[in-house]
């Protein structure tokens, strides 16, 4: 294998590891954020639940994101990536808890642009109206959650104590469900960009084990993404586990579980063809931002609860992000693939 | 991890029990101080008075203990990390209540005050009502670690009882520094009175902070 395709990887690498900081933070920020759970136990368990997501879960949303440009060069993917990973830096280092899809997204369509590719619409508008619908879902998912648990520990009269050993072991495990089902929703923007150019080869591994070349750059970009998260992601938790809304341990597992169902109705392909069977409708198989899930949900069990304790301005702050992420990423993609192509002669598409 | 789970659900119940341990010994102490202030005032300080007093002091040394376990655990094994300080707080705020019945019994035996016998039934109403009081919070403050809905009825019933026992107290002053005492009896007396009141009054403070905490708890 030529060892330029590990050099043009790095930018995706440098994507899975910026996702991990910044994502991770809404599957254990509030976890940590409460202090609940110790950073380096949450951390761990997330990152080895990522890479387990990513690899046997991970590709019916990168199908999708294949569908709206196909980057068919390795330098064009690499720029791609670079862009979404230089673009979510940034924005990480402001502690906005931005959204990873969005970046890949704008990168992949200033992509298209410089490439004069078509921009498939009818994806693009399936692509779009997840960044609208998931938070609403989640919003939703999380009200019903409250209420539920909330007339659960009423009437069950447990201890004070009781209630936090179980309310850890909920928020542990909460986190793994999260990390999978990031892992396999999420590594459709790390790795998805490389998929047509991968020349990674399927391998056997003990224990009968079977990884396709997908799942190795799949398994690749998780352990970036874990990296991420054990390296990087604690300045991020402090502003998703405080900043919105003052929230208890249970609400945080609330919070934590209604946007990890939302990711995982987005990427399980066997959920799909579950509820496909039986004549049901499916959610279509886009990766979705576990930002704007964690939002929704934060924000439907605050305006539940009365809205009081909302911080809006913070709220506001993340909304700007989420229109100026793409716009960003597909401006300097753009600018980019110029410099790649007329200054490094490099071929950015075919 | 079921091994891990295992030990946290050991350790939480070891403390479990010390909290409610803790709560009992507070309603030890209420039914032993008003046992002690009738002995006191039928029999004077006499043996049984003696007894009674040391069973609080060491009622007040038990709850000590307890109390200090209690705050060790909590901070030892990092439990509740959101409401620590406020169960901290309230366990010594509990145990602020059992020390003043400690040293209202060990002013008697210290002191000997001559009381009338005029006095002596509005001196044992108004010590049911202290107690009672007391009693009333330490239900409340159980009430707040397992059923939180009823924080709210307790605690009802702790203002109630201290209103009556803020208007049993006054009466009771007036009464002595109206009467041919001499100063030195009234003051004394008087001093006896305020000192039963507080139980009541420092019930109700902790009712103050413990329905915020209660805010607080809820999901």
């Amino acid at each position: 294998m030529d060892i330029s395709f590990f050099i043009f990887l790095s930018s995706g690498l440098f994507l899975g590891w910026s996702l991990g900081a910044s994502d991770a933070s809404n599957i254990i920020g509030t976890a940590v954020g409460t202090k609940m759970v110790k950073f380096r136990t949450a951390a761990i368990t997330a990152s080895i639940f990522i890479i387990l997501g990513a690899v046997y879960a991970g590709s019916g949303a990168s199908q999708t994101l294949g569908h709206l440009g196909s980057i068919n060069t390795l330098p064009g993917a690499f720029m791609s990536a670079l862009a979404a990973a230089l673009t979510i830096y940034w924005m990480v280092n402001l502690s906005m808890p931005i959204s990873t899809s969005q970046a890949i997204v704008g990168a992949i369509i200033g992509w298209n642009f410089f490439a004069s590719k078509p921009t498939d619409i009818s994806v693009l508008t399936q692509i779009v109206s997840t960044w609208v619908f998931c938070p609403i879902l989640s919003g939703f998912i999380a009200v019903s959650l409250y209420w539920l648990t909330r007339k659960i520990v009423c009437k069950s009269h447990l201890h004070l104590l009781r209630q936090d050993s179980y309310t850890r072991i909920g928020l542990i495990l909460a986190g793994a469900f999260g990390a999978y089902a990031l892992g396999a929703n999420n590594i459709a923007n790390v790795m998805g960009v490389f998929v047509p150019s991968s020349p990674l080869h399927a391998v056997s591994l003990p224990f009968g084990l079977h990884l396709s070349g997908t799942q190795v750059l799949f398994l690749i970009g998780g352990i970036a993404i874990g990296a991420g998260v054990i390296t990087y992601s604690h300045k991020v938790i402090n502003t998703v586990g405080n900043g919105i809304m003052r929230m208890s341990p249970l609400m945080a597992w609330v919070v934590v579980v209604a946007q990890s169902l939302v990711l995982f109705l987005f990427a399980s392909q066997n959920l799909q063809h579950f509820l496909l069977s039986h004549g049901l409708p499916a959610l279509p198989l886009v990766p979705v931002s576990s930002s704007q899930a964690v939002i929704g949900a934060v924000m439907g069990i605050g305006i539940a609860k009365g809205g009081r304790n909302l911080n809006w301005k913070l709220i506001g702050h993340i909304a700007v992000s989420w229109v100026s992420t793409p716009i960003i990423a597909a401006l300097v993609c753009y600018i980019s693939l110029f410099f790649l192509q007329n200054v490094f002669n490099l071929e950015v598409y075919q | 991890m079921f091994h891990i789970s295992l030990s946290i659900f050991s350790q939480t119940r070891a403390l479990e029990n010390k909290i409610d341990l803790f709560h009992d010994k507070l309603i030890d102490a209420t039914m032993t101080f008003k046992k002690a202030i009738r002995v006191y005032l039928e029999e004077g300080r006499s043996d049984s008075y003696r007894k009674l007093s040391k069973q609080i002091k060491l009622i007040e040394h038990d709850a000590d203990g307890l109390r200090r376990d209690i705050e060790n655990n909590l901070y030892t094994q990092n439990l509740i990390p959101d409401l620590r300080a406020d169960v901290l707080q309230l366990v010594e705020n509990l145990d602020k209540v059992i020390n003043k019945f400690d040293e209202v019994t060990y002013k008697f035996y210290c002191e000997r005050p001559e009381v009338p016998s005029e006095y002596h039934t509005r001196i044992n109403e108004l010590c049911d009502l202290s107690a009672e009081c007391a009693e009333n919070m330490a239900k409340a403050s159980r009430a707040f670690f397992r059923d939180l809905s009823s924080v709210r009825d307790y605690s009802q019933k702790v203002y109630f009882i201290e209103h009556e026992s803020d208007a049993a107290s006054r009466k009771l002053s007036e009464a002595i520094f109206d009467s041919d005492l001499p100063l030195a009896n009234k003051l004394q007396l008087g001093g006896f009175v305020n000192d039963i009141g507080d139980i009541a009054d420092t019930a109700e403070d902790f009712i103050d902070s413990l329905l915020i905490f209660t805010i607080k708890r809820d999901v």
